[in-house]
């Protein structure tokens, strides 16, 4: 017969034993690469003068190294520019915009959205006004 | 007009209270000007504002300056100082402070004139020592001997705009605050602006009413200078009526031509008075003006 203690023992260890291998598994296992597509700068402001953004902008993944990639966009020059290589990593583009742009980046055999970013394009706040009530040039 | 003006101001309220940034049409740079910023100018030229007081001279206008700051709600234009009350698209409801124009006539460094800056001191608004009014028929008791003083003074009070597609409604009515001649003013303008391109012109019709104790102070003629004048003309309250015509073409940023000219038709009220001889006043002026 099993002692009273022995008896405690026994579901102590199990339980030890089934933690222990549930923490194996977990370090055994490679962590999944987010998809990540990094645009930089991401904002352009365009001054009060000027309603266009003209700014050079760098596209930046760290996708899968063994995809090629694809971005498109809502760029009117930019429709779609695809990689030559799985290993490039980045794409630059001049840009001419007076609205947001969104960039999205696709697997280019299977088509896959891999992920998107957008460049938001803001106007610098113009100077507040408020209506005038006398002729700057009125004779009294 | 009193009454005229408490209809439109409550016609104005009818639209609703409450200050509001309303959405303004800054069609050009003389509908709107930047909030925290002094509005510093100076037009450079050749004008001329008939004096209609006899045997005093027309005063010249060779530079007008323009000086001007808007806050939130408190503004300075060229010398009056106001409060916005209330304002909407279609409306808005100041309290003012103003000053006279009838004072101009008198004293050439009056603060109506100051932003009439003649190049020749010599050529003063002041009439010589004494005015006379004699004339082959008249006895010496219809002469007007030295003129006392007709002070500057300000008004305060309150005005409403209303804006339309048919131009621009200005109403106001103000009151000597100094209490010097302790009367009334109102006015009611109505202007309108065409901008074409780099022109902008501006046409405007004003009824100015001013009230006995103004007409009396000023266009009055005190026992002490006529005996028989003081007897002979009473005062009334009267209404001028003026046309105005501004018209600016931008030549850059900075710059812009302007050409300025109004005609007073003044009321018989104030034409009868012995110290005019004439029953209007015109004024012109043509620069070139610089904003800084």
């Amino acid at each position: 017969m099993l002692s009273k203690s022995k008896l405690l023992f026994l579901p102590l260890l199990l339980s030890l034993l089934l933690s222990a291998s549930a923490i194996a598994e977990n370090t055994t296992e490679e962590p999944v690469p987010e998809p990540k597509l990094t645009l930089s700068p991401e904002i352009c402001i365009t001054s009060a003068d000027q309603e266009t953004c003209d700014i050079e902008v760098t596209l930046n993944w760290q996708a899968e190294t063994n995809k090629t990639v694809c971005i498109i966009s809502d760029y009117k020059d930019l429709n779609k520019w695809c990689s030559s290589s799985p290993n490039i990593h980045s794409f630059s583009v001049n840009i001419s915009a007076t609205r947001d742009i969104q960039f999205v980046m696709i697997d280019k055999d299977t088509h896959e959205t891999i992920a998107g970013v957008k460049l938001k394009v803001t106007q610098a706040s113009p100077p507040q006004v408020r209506r005038r009530y006398r002729n700057p040039w009125s004779l009294f | 007009m009193p009454l005229f003006f408490v209809l439109l101001l409550a016609a104005s309220l009818f639209f609703g209270v409450g200050v509001a940034k309303a959405s303004t049409n800054c069609e050009n740079n003389t509908d709107c000007i930047e909030v925290g910023r002094w509005d510093i100018g100076l037009a450079l030229g050749y004008g001329m504002k008939s004096n209609p007081l006899k045997d005093f001279d027309d005063i010249p206008i060779y530079a007008v300056p323009t000086l001007a700051y808007y806050g939130e709600s408190w503004f300075f234009d060229n010398g009056n100082i106001g409060y916005t009350l209330a304002e909407g698209e279609n409306f808005t409801i100041n309290l003012i402070t103003t000053f006279s124009n009838d004072s101009a006539f008198f004293h050439r460094w009056d603060p109506s004139n100051i932003f009439l800056l003649s190049g020749d001191n010599t050529q003063s608004a002041i009439a010589p020592m004494a005015s006379t009014m004699k004339a082959f028929d008249t006895p010496d008791e219809r002469a007007i001997g030295e003129l006392k003083n007709r002070n500057f003074t300000y008004l305060g009070g309150a005005e409403a705009f209303i804006y339309t597609r048919f131009g621009i409604v200005h109403a106001s009515l103000a009151h000597d605050i100094l209490d010097v001649h302790g009367g009334f003013e109102s006015r009611l303008k109505w202007f309108y602006n065409i901008p074409l391109d780099r022109w902008n012109f501006e046409f405007a019709a004003v009824l100015d009413w001013k009230s006995e104790e103004v007409v009396d102070y000023y266009y009055g003629v005190r026992p002490s200078e006529s005996f028989y004048w003081s007897q002979a003309y009473q005062a009334e309250s009267a209404l001028n009526k003026s046309i105005e015509f501004t018209g600016q073409y931008v030549l850059t940023k900075n710059w812009n031509l302007l050409l300025v000219a109004r005609y007073t038709d003044i009321a018989d009220e104030i034409a009868e008075s012995p110290l005019l001889d004439k029953g209007y006043t015109t004024t012109y002026f043509v620069s070139a003006a610089y904003r800084f």
